[in-house]
C-alpha cells in the first residue's frame, strides 16, 4: 500500500503505471539467470544485512527475551515461560504508560493530520503567493534535534519566566500564569509540542498525496460555482483517501515511539502523567538495578500487539468502508 | 516567477483570498518560528537578562561570549564533529544500500523478491515502542559498544520506506532506456550507473529525510555510549550538557544555534531536489 502511496507522488511528473499493470512491467527476458543471480543479490546485501541486523532481528528477540528473566549481561537461560507477561499484566505503571501512549498518539494524530492537511492544500495551490518561504516555515522545526526542542519549550512553558505565559498575560488572555508542565496539562503540552516539531514532514506527505489531484479538477469545480469545502470533500478527499489510509497508519504508529521529548521536557512526570511506554521501558532496562531486559521486552511486545490488534481492526473497517481493496503489492 | 509577478501586478480574482491567508499565515508562521528565533536571540543574551526576558525577542546589550563557551568548555565541538560524522557516515550507507536494493528489486524477478517486499512494508507498520535492547546486544555482541562505529552501524538499519521509494521510482523508467544500453554490452553495473542519476528527486529526498534523523537522533547515541561520554552527538550532548550545567541557558541557547546551522544548510542545497521529487507536477 504504501508503495502506491507515497510513491507515485515521488515520481517526478512521471504518470505511474496503474497498480494492475506494474507487476507486468518487468518484462519476462528480466527473470533472473546465470551471472546475473550474483549480481541481483549482491545488489540486495548491502541493505538486506543492515535491516535483518538492525530491524528483523530486534523484533525477533525483543519476542524471545521476553520469555526470559535475564538481566542482558548472563547468558539467556532463565526461561520463565509467561512470567512476565503476568507480572505486567499486573503492573500499574505500565498499564498507565500504555495509556498514556495511546492518548499521545491519537491526540497527535487527531491534531496533526487535519491541520497539516489543510496548509498542505493551500501551499499546493497554484494562485498561492509565498508557498516556498511558508513551506520552510513549517518545515523548519524538524532540524531541531527533539531533545533540544523539548529544552527549548520547557524554558518557553515556564510558568515562572517563559515567553508563552509572559505573551498571553501580556495579551490579558490569563490572570494567573498557567503551568503547562504541572500534572493535568504535561500530556497535552507534549503533544502540542511534538505536533509543531513534525508537522513538516507530515505537511509534506500530504503535498505529495495532493500531486495525485489534478489542479484542473478544482477549477472545473470553481467553475461549476463549488465552494472550497464541496471541492474538499466531493475532489481531493476522494482522491488522497487511499494514501490517506497510509499516512494516518505511518502518523499513529510513529507517534507511538515518542521517547526523546519525554526525556527532555517531563522525564514521565510530574508523577507519571506523562510516562509512555518506551520510557517506561528504557528505565527498566536502563534505570532500574538490576537491569530487567525480559521484562521491558514483555512490555514492548504486549503493548505492540495490542496495538497491532487495533490498528488492523480499524484498518478493516476503513478499508471496508472506503471500498478500497488494494492489496499492496 | 514569472506567474507570481503576473499575480502581484494584475489583482485578479485571487487577489482579496491570498491577502487574507498569507496575513493569517503569517501570524501562524511567526508563532511557528518563534522558539527558533528565541534560541538564536537568547543565544547574543546574558544570562540575568534571560531569566528576566520574558517573550522579548531581541537582547539589549549583545553578548558574544555564549557560543565560545559552548563550544570549548561544554565540548561542542566534540559533539559536533561526532554529529557530522554519524550524518555523514549513515546517510551515505543507507542511500548506497536502499537505492542498490530498490533498483533490484524494481527491475529483476528472483525467487524471495514478493518476500523481501512485503516484509518491509509490514515492518513499517509494526508498532513496538522500541527495539533498542536487541540492537544494544547485537552491537555489544559485535564488539562495538562505546565506539563510533557502533552508532554508525546502529543508525544505518532502517529505511525501508525508501527503499519502498526507490522501488517505486525504478519501476518507471521504461525498459527502452535499458535496452540500447544492453545492445552497447553495458553490464548489470553499468545499468544500475545508467538509471541512478535519473533517481535524483528520490535521492535528495533520502539524504534530506535520513541527515536529519540521524542529525537530531536521541535514542540509539544516548544508550550507546551510556559510558563513553566524549562519543556523543549534539544532541545527547546537550541534553548532558543541560543536566550538568542547569542554569547555563545561554549556553544551551549558543549550542543550539550550532547545532541546526548544518542541517539548515543540508537542507537549501538539497531542497531543490527534494521539493521537485516530492512536489512533482505541483509547478511552484
Amino acid at each position: 500500500m504504501t508503495q502506491i502511496g507515497l510513491n507515485r507522488s515521488t515520481a517526478v511528473g512521471v504518470k505511474s503505471p496503474r497498480r494492475r499493470t506494474r507487476r507486468k512491467e518487468i518484462p519476462y527476458s528480466q527473470r533472473v539467470q546465470g551471472r546475473n543471480f550474483l549480481w541481483v543479490y549482491a545488489f540486495l546485501a548491502p541493505f538486506l544485512v543492515l535491516y535483518i541486523g538492525f530491524t528483523l532481528w530486534p523484533l525477533l528477540a525483543t519476542v524471545i527475551y521476553s520469555f526470559f528473566d535475564w538481566n542482558g549481561s548472563t547468558p539467556l537461560t532463565d526461561f520463565v515461560g509467561l512470567e512476565n507477561y503476568i507480572t505486567i499484566a499486573r503492573d500499574q505503571s505500565f498499564w498507565l504508560s500504555f495509556w498514556n501512549t495511546l492518548v499521545f498518539a491519537a491526540l497527535n494524530t487527531a491534531i496533526k493530520l487535519p491541520l497539516s492537511l489543510f496548509i498542505a492544500i493551500l501551499l499546493t495551490r497554484r494562485w498561492m503567493w509565498f508557498k516556498r518561504i511558508f513551506r520552510t516555515v513549517f518545515f523548519a522545526p524538524l532540524v531541531i534535534p527533539v531533545a533540544m526542542a523539548g529544552l527549548i519549550f520547557t524554558f518557553l512553558m515556564n510558568p515562572a519566566f517563559g515567553a508563552i505565559n509572559d505573551a498571553v498575560e501580556q495579551f490579558g488572555l490569563v490572570e494567573r500564569p498557567i503551568n503547562f508542565l504541572g500534572a493535568d496539562l504535561a500530556l497535552l503540552s507534549l503533544t502540542l509540542v511534538s505536533v509543531w516539531q513534525i508537522f513538516g514532514q507530515y505537511m509534506i506527505y500530504w503535498m505529495a498525496a495532493l500531486q495525485n489531484v489534478p489542479e484542473e479538477l478544482y477549477e472545473a469545480a470553481s467553475i461549476d460555482g463549488a465552494t472550497e469545502w464541496q471541492k474538499l470533500v466531493h475532489v481531493t478527499i476522494p482522491i488522497i483517501r487511499p494514501v490517506a489510509i497510509i499516512i494516518l497508519f505511518l502518523s499513529f504508529v510513529n507517534a507511538l515511539k515518542v521517547f526523546g521529548l519525554v526525556v527532555a521536557m517531563t522525564g514521565g512526570g510530574p508523577g507519571q502523567t506523562t510516562y509512555v511506554v518506551s520510557y517506561f521501558i528504557y528505565s527498566q532496562a536502563f534505570q532500574s538495578l538490576p537491569f530487567r531486559y525480559g521484562y521491558a521486552s514483555a512490555a514492548a511486545v504486549l503493548f505492540g500487539i495490542t496495538v497491532l490488534i487495533a490498528v488492523s481492526m480499524q484498518g478493516i473497517f476503513v478499508r471496508r468502508a472506503s471500498g478500497e481493496g488494494g492489496s499492496g503489492s | 516567477m514569472t506567474t507570481m509577478l503576473a499575480g502581484w501586478l494584475r489583482p485578479g480574482r485571487y487577489f482579496r483570498r491570498n491577502v487574507m491567508i498569507v496575513t493569517a499565515l503569517s501570524v501562524v508562521s511567526f508563532v511557528w518560528v518563534y522558539p527558533f528565533l528565541w534560541s538564536i536571540f537568547s543565544a547574543f543574551k546574558s544570562q540575568r537578562e534571560m531569566f528576566g526576558a520574558g517573550a522579548a525577542l531581541l537582547p539589549e546589550d549583545w553578548v558574544f561570549s555564549n557560543f565560545p563557551r559552548a563550544w570549548e568548555e561544554a565540548n561542542f565541538s566534540g559533539y559536533f564533529a561526532n554529529t557530522v560524522l554519524y550524518a555523514v557516515a549513515a546517510t551515505v550507507i543507507v542511500l548506497i544500500a536502499t537505492a542498490m536494493c530498490g533498483y533490484v528489486l524494481a527491475r529483476y524477478r528472483f525467487p524471495g523478491r514478493n518476500l523481501i517486499y512485503v516484509t518491509i512494508l509490514a515492518t513499517l507498520f509494526v508498532p513496538i515502542a522500541s527495539v533498542i535492547l536487541p540492537q544494544f546486544n547485537l552491537i555489544k555482541a559485535l564488539g562495538l559498544l562505546n565506539t563510533r562505529e557502533g552508532v554508525i552501524l546502529a543508525l544505518s538499519g532502517g529505511g525501508g520506506l525508501y527503499v519502498l521509494l526507490f522501488t517505486s521510482f525504478f519501476s518507471t523508467i521504461p525498459e527502452e532506456i535499458f535496452d540500447s544500453a544492453k545492445i552497447d554490452g553495458a553490464d548489470f553495473g553499468q545499468q544500475f550507473r545508467l538509471a541512478l542519476p535519473l533517481a535524483k528527486p528520490i535521492i535528495g529526498t533520502v539524504v534530506i529525510f535520513q541527515f536529519m534523523s540521524t542529525w537530531n537522533e536521541f535514542n540509539v547515541p544516548l544508550i550507546f555510549t551510556l559510558s563513553s561520554p566524549e562519543l556523543r552527538n549534539l544532541a545527547v550532548g546537550m541534553y548532558a550538557f543541560q543536566g550538568e550545567h542547569a542554569t547555563d541557558w545561554t549556553g544551551f541557547a549558543a549550542g543550539t544555534v550550532i547545532s541546526i546551522v548544518p542541517v539548515l544548510l543540508v537542507f537549501f542545497l538539497f531542497q531543490g531536489y527534494f521539493v521537485r521529487g516530492l512536489q512533482g507536477a505541483v509547478k511552484g
